[in-house]
């Protein structure tokens, strides 16, 4: 089911970030993208929460490192929804 | 209907390839026609500004700095996007975070200072407690006022301020809140000083209003007040760039001076060509109701200032009628500065209209019911702004005022500014390459037509058509379901109806062709009724009908065709129909008023069309 989200996810990076050739993996975190900083870190959270239809709260966002950590929380809320 | 990711997915690729004047041309289209969601603005926000920044346009950008007490990054890409949706290239940029006099200081006057000013405050510190009321008033006022001084008096630049708000009432509750000692009385007081104080010539943007209009619940976001200092959800985001770039507009151009308005189903509802002048919805019922409270809204507008226009699709004579003789009409002939009705494109209307009245497009709003008719004029005078309209004219007014079409400061000496940004505005519009013609516009419409004979699924429909249809109709014979089941069931009858789409819905059964065979000389068919529906006048529709028309006379051996005009009231608009088709006109014979034509099918070729037609459908008549 995560590796179903991941495809997904990568979607919403493409267009995040203007990058259509940009791969994730959940390894991934914020110091291996350029341009991804701590407002487009906000950014980024708002556009998966209208594309996966979830909302996250304060206390998620700040424990969020990796993709992975993303994936399993997005995973979290769909299952639970 | 574009999607949101096609223009995304056209505008990287185009910007990918270095073509950056099409990737922004691109976003516009998607910023104009309102087809982007808040992510989508913000995203077209940071592409556009990062080609602007890059100087892919030519126009001198304008500068807008925006300097809050709270983070702005968003907004710059907001106001960045509804500028360009907009077609004003605005090189926008923020200060640091509640870094406002600081800011102020390092910039210098002259080359490179910012055109405006936008000054964003946070309730945070008005609302943190402690001094008395007044006292946290009066700091807070000599604050921006020091920011009012460094912009107006050392960098000559011009303000925008924006007021407070409050997200809940706090403490005191619904009731007190709004008490001087509540919060919301203390926000409201405060707005009151900025406003009492702002330097002549100053915007204010009023916070309070426009979040209200929108809902708090929804305005705000106050997560990402935590996360990072900025409270505005991305829908209050979008809201307050709208918000924002009026003020600008308001500063340097001025608000829009023409508002030009489409008749049947804008101002009133029905067709007055069909239902005349006292058939139209605008008083009775509730449809009447919302058209009537559309009109005392349009009325307001003239009042203060705004001139208004009709550009109708209609006989000149039926489009006035109602506003004499309709007494529930809000309306009235005179509050019109212009008054076009015709059957030409609105793009040639409106382009008189600004002639007569010797004003730029670039300060016209038009509105139409019609989603055709805009994107006509969108496409023949890109700079007559064009809102989107919905089905439902109870929503008419609102939607006109959320465009901030008509936002103003009681500038006085706008005049002499206003010129200067005339001549840019022309510049601007005179580097733009040309735009597209008529047919471009018919052709990307891609009308497809549905051709078939007369069925009994089909007759009530065609006898309801022959009893309404006034405008396009040749000889207005209004024949009874009866009269008609004998015409097609004639030896050799040509009955046929014609159904159209095209890419933005279906128009249903729109005309109808009955030809039968002439009683004396069985080589001829006379077109014994021809009609169409108002609403496809002026695609070629009628060209394409008499095309199929013409391949069906020939299928059945027919040598000519007879074509009959009975003039009435109503149908001047199709007097040379005939002639225009290639027919001849006839010596008139009897007394009555009827104009016969005639053509040889025999080296007659189908008219030229944009309609195209849908094979699969055509049965044998």
């Amino acid at each position: 089911m995560n590796d179903q989200l991941l495809p997904r996810l990568n979607a919403v990076f493409h267009d995040v970030f203007d990058d259509a050739d940009m791969t994730i993996t959940r390894d991934t975190t914020a110091q291996d993208v350029e341009a991804w900083d701590s407002l487009m870190h906000v950014t980024l959270l708002l556009n998966v929460e209208k594309a996966f239809q979830v909302k996250f709260s304060s206390s998620e966002i700040s424990r969020l490192g990796r993709v992975g950590d993303l994936i399993d929380l997005i995973q979290a809320r769909v299952s639970r929804n | 209907m574009i999607l949101q990711k096609d223009i995304f997915s056209r505008a990287s690729d185009l910007e990918k390839r270095g073509r950056t004047a099409e990737a922004l041309d691109v976003l516009r289209d998607g910023l104009r026609c309102g087809r982007l969601d808040a992510e989508g603005i913000d995203r077209a926000g940071r592409m556009a500004r990062r080609m602007i920044l890059d100087g892919t346009t030519a126009a001198p950008p304008l500068r807008v700095l925006i300097l809050g007490q709270c983070t702005t990054s968003w907004l710059v890409n907001a106001v960045t996007a509804v500028a360009w949706g907009r077609g004003v290239p605005a090189m926008v940029s923020e200060g640091g975070y509640d870094n406002i006099l600081q800011d102020l200081d390092i910039l210098s006057p002259g080359e490179g200072r910012p055109d405006i000013v936008a000054l964003l405050p946070w309730s945070a510190r008005l609302l943190a407690g402690g001094q008395p009321a007044e006292e946290r008033i009066g700091v807070e006022l000599a604050f921006w006022q020091q920011a009012w001084e460094a912009i107006r008096g050392r960098l000559g630049s011009r303000i925008l301020q924006i007021g407070y708000d409050w997200v809940v009432p706090g403490a005191a509750g619904h009731s007190l809140a709004g008490r001087r000692d509540g919060e919301v009385g203390l926000v409201r007081e405060m707005n009151a000083a900025l406003r009492e104080h702002l330097p002549a010539g100053g915007y204010f943007l009023d916070l309070e209003q426009a979040s209200g209009m929108v809902g708090r619940a929804s305005f705000y976001d106050m997560r990402r007040d935590y996360w990072t200092k900025q409270p505005f959800s991305e829908a209050g985001v979008c809201t307050l760039a709208e918000h924002l770039w009026a003020g600008v507009r308001a500063l340097t151009s001025g608000p829009k001076k023409v508002l030009v308005l489409d008749l049947d189903n804008t101002l009133w509802g029905g067709v007055v060509g069909e239902v005349g002048p006292l058939g139209i919805a605008v008083g009775e019922g509730a449809d009447g109701e919302a058209f009537r409270g559309f009109q005392r809204h349009v009325k307001n507008l003239a009042d203060r200032g705004v001139v208004l226009a009709v550009a109708s699709k209609n006989n000149p004579e039926d489009a006035r009628e109602p506003f004499g003789a309709n007494p529930d009409m809000v309306l009235k002939l005179d509050d019109f500065g212009a008054f076009e009705a015709s059957w030409e494109p609105k793009g040639v209307t409106i382009a008189r209209i600004a002639e007569s009245l010797n004003l730029g497009l670039d300060s016209f709003v038009f509105f139409d019911d019609n989603p055709a008719e805009r994107e006509q004029v969108r496409r023949a005078l890109p700079e007559v702004e064009v809102p989107e309209v919905p089905e439902d004219p109870a929503e008419f007014a609102r939607v006109l005022q959320a465009g901030l079409w008509f936002e103003a400061t009681d500038l006085t000496r706008e005049d002499r500014e206003r010129a200067g940004q005339y001549a840019v505005e022309r510049e601007r519009r005179e580097a733009r390459q040309s735009y597209g013609t008529l047919d471009d516009y018919l052709r990307s419409l891609g009308m497809k037509a549905d051709v078939r004979p007369v069925d009994d699924a089909d007759l009530p429909r065609v006898v309801q058509l022959l009893s309404k249809t006034n405008q396009f109709n040749l000889t207005t014979r209004r024949h009874t379901r009866e009269n008609l089941l004998g015409l097609i069931g004639r030896d050799r009858s040509i009955p046929l109806t014609f159904r159209m789409a095209d890419r933005f819905g279906d128009y249903g059964l729109v005309g109808v062709v009955i030809g039968v065979p002439l009683a004396d000389d069985p080589d001829r068919v006379v077109i014994d009724t021809w009609l169409m529906s108002c609403r496809v006048i002026g695609r070629t529709f009628e060209r394409f009908m008499f095309g199929e028309f013409l391949g069906r006379c020939r299928e059945l051996g027919y040598r000519g065709i007879i074509g009959e005009y009975t003039p009435t009231r109503k149908n001047g608009l199709v007097a040379d129909l005939y002639e225009r088709l290639g027919f001849g006109r006839l010596a008139p014979s009897g007394g009555d008023e009827m104009v016969r034509h005639a053509l040889e099918v025999e080296g007659s070729a189908r008219p030229e069309t944009f309609v195209e037609s849908m094979e699969s459908a055509r049965a044998t008549p």
